[in-house]
């Protein structure tokens, strides 16, 4: 596969279960173990970093499964998502302060332990958490999953707001619809390879991308 | 000097490569899964679309040329279901071996897109009437000046191929500042011109706008000198988009290719080796974002060279030399394009006749260039009568029309001892 983001866009690889979105995050993260290729970030080659190294250059993922870390409370959860950034007392609250002006209900729910949050705050604590870390990029793993559909719209309007004050996005979703609508650019998956690109509005009006993702009659590729 | 699309025209080069390599590998990905042709000649080579991972890889990829459109009339290349497509054309007629294209509204608005970046390169803009010569009926890429036009808010006179009378009689009338056509049409009124005692440089027109077929220096000095107008060549690809590939700029240093959709490779035509830029061979085309009709490695038959150095203009798109002869032996006659595979077809119909014949274009230029075909022919119908021979000559004469959309003159010749 090959594909770039640019500073400042919102980019999002659409695909179906198993299309290798989720492990083409792992390989941009580090997380992944073992793979070919190069990974150029601001003209420098990454190939090799530990994913340390990466989160310091300000890649952050924002995983899937497991989103946080469900014993811990909201603070210590937050706190955790600034750890390398080894921040004084001070300056840890301040961004905190941050994290809570954009997510307001965390704050109500700061000394609760993450496992009693709802499905929706849970997400917003997994996005908050990467703020915390100050990236240049956040990569989140399917938002939308399992949530209702306010606050899918809540959440998408919350990642739109932080690309507009200059947050990077790369996003991966099974939610096409929402998704293309912010997205500025975005990459369709299928079956590890990438199949389509365009941006948000062109591949809303893709035939390909209306059959496959948006619900329109899909009779088969071939009617000849 | 106005760039229609500065973003993509003026590309920093590295970065358009590297679009290039994306698209490349979406087209890959799109002809081996939805076309059959192309799945089985990768499986045929051993090859999978993931071994496609660089524009180094590009020349693993096999060649697909007129022939292979030809058998997999009509929808065998297709990458889309027929109700994605909006447009069907068919360049060759329909007699013999004829091949079909097909385009989606996407790849219609691109086609529109880059005509008007030709037109925006050599400073058409919404105070310009651009008078469309071309043959509305035949020549599929006229009503492509209509629409790029409409995207830059210039006025269109489709004046087809009415005589150069009425050619003449719109310009001075509509004072139109352009002429599209193809050159041999614009020699031609402009002898008409010279004929009649009027002075070109007397009307309005500032900028020609020149091709679908090719035309040698004399022909572009001869325009230029006596009619005191910028000629412009556009060149196009009847199986892509004709014209759209690419077009001269300002500079008149060759034409810009629109590389963000096509990727162009010049190779040795017999050996099919790539060539090195600046080298002259045969242009291979690769579709980078039509939808309907992926090609991969497209031989054109048109001979040019590529040089990708910055242009004195600004756009950072390569340039090709402009083409003045084929790899392959098609000629034009009349700015329509004669295969000698549709002219064999027709003899092969023919008992007695062929396959051998001569081909000759009457040396005039203009609209009476006239083809004509001195074919090789058996004894028994040489020795035939009179009236026999007439009537064979005619029925070929009729096939021929038929097959190519030209009159021929056609003349029988006993076979050379």
């Amino acid at each position: 596969m090959t594909l770039h983001v640019e500073a400042g866009e919102i980019v999002s690889l659409i695909g179906a279960n198993g299309a290798g979105k989720t492990t083409l995050l792992n390989v941009i993260s580090g997380v992944h173990p073992s793979w070919e290729g190069s990974r150029v970030f601001n003209e420098v080659e990454t190939r090799g970093w530990k994913p340390e190294k990466l989160v310091a250059q300000g890649i952050v993922q924002v995983p899937e499964a497991e989103k946080v870390f469900t014993p811990l409370s909201v603070l210590e959860n937050l706190e955790l998502g600034a750890y390398l950034r080894r921040l004084g007392r001070a300056v840890l609250q301040q961004e905190m302060e941050k994290v809570f002006a954009v997510f307001p209900i965390l704050r109500e729910r700061k000394i609760q332990p993450a496992g009693t949050l709802s499905g929706g705050e849970r997400q917003m604590l997994a996005l908050g958490k990467a703020l915390m870390a100050r990236p240049k990029m956040i990569m989140p793993d399917e938002p939308s999953l399992g949530l209702a559909p306010t606050i899918v719209s809540e959440i998408f309007r919350i990642i739109r707001s932080l690309n507009e004050q200059g947050t990077t996005i790369l996003l991966v979703e099974q939610n096409a619809k929402e998704t293309l609508r912010i997205s500025h650019r975005a990459y369709v998956l299928d079956t590890g390879r990438i199949v389509l690109t365009g941006t948000g509005e062109d591949l809303l009006s893709n035939e390909e991308v209306k059959r496959a993702f948006l619900g329109k009659d899909y009779h088969g590729k071939w009617e000849r | 000097m106005p760039i229609f699309n500065p973003a993509v025209e003026t590309m920093d080069r590295k970065a358009l490569l590297e679009l290039q390599n994306e698209r490349l590998q979406i087209v890959v990905n799109q002809a081996y899964s939805n076309v059959d042709f192309y799945r089985r000649k990768f499986d045929e080579a051993g090859l999978s679309p993931d071994d496609i991972k660089t524009l180094e890889d590009l020349k693993r990829i096999p060649f697909t040329t007129r022939k292979d459109l030809m058998e997999n009339y009509p929808y065998g290349m297709f990458a889309v279901p027929l109700r994605d497509v909006v447009r069907l054309q068919f360049p060759l007629g329909l007699y013999g071996n004829p091949i079909v294209i097909g385009y989606t509204r996407k790849d219609l608005e691109v086609w529109r897109e880059l005509v008007a970046r030709i037109m925006a390169g050599i400073g058409i803009t919404e105070h310009d009437i651009i008078q469309v010569a071309f043959n509305y009926g035949l020549f599929l890429g006229a009503i492509r000046f209509n629409q790029g036009a409409e995207l830059i808010g210039a006025a269109v006179v489709p004046a087809s191929i009415a005589p150069a009378e009425v050619q003449l009689r719109i310009m001075k009338d509509f004072r139109s500042t352009v002429l599209a056509s193809t050159p041999s049409f614009a020699v031609h009124i402009l002898e008409f011109m010279q004929k009649r005692g009027v002075d070109p440089r007397s009307l309005s027109l500032k900028i020609g706008l020149f091709g679908a077929e090719p035309w040698p220096e004399e022909v572009h000095r001869f325009i230029e000198d006596n009619w005191g107008i910028k000629a412009y060549d556009i060149y196009g690809v009847m199986e892509l988009v004709e014209p759209g590939v690419a077009g001269e700029c300002t500079a008149q240093a060759g034409l810009h290719i629109f590389e963000d959709h096509f990727l162009p490779e010049v190779i040795d035509p017999a050996s099919g080796n790539p060539l090195d830029s600046g080298k002259s061979g045969e242009l291979v085309l690769t579709t980078l974002t039509t939808n309907a009709y992926p090609l991969l490695r497209y031989r054109t038959s048109d001979v040019t060279a590529l040089h990708p150095e910055r242009c004195s203009c600004g756009r950072t798109l390569a340039r090709m030399d402009r083409v003045l002869e084929r790899a392959d032996k098609m000629i034009t006659v009349r700015g329509i394009n004669v295969f000698p595979e549709k002219i064999q077809e027709v003899l092969g119909s023919f008992r007695g006749v062929g396959p051998g014949y001569l081909t000759s274009v009457s040396k005039k230029k203009g609209m009476n260039d006239q083809l004509k075909l001195e074919i090789e022919t058996s004894a028994e119908i040489i020795s035939a009568g009179e009236e026999k021979r007439e009537a064979l000559r005619d029925a070929l004469h009729q096939a021929l029309r038929r097959a190519i959309g030209l009159r021929v003159e056609v003349e029988l010749k006993g076979h050379s001892a």
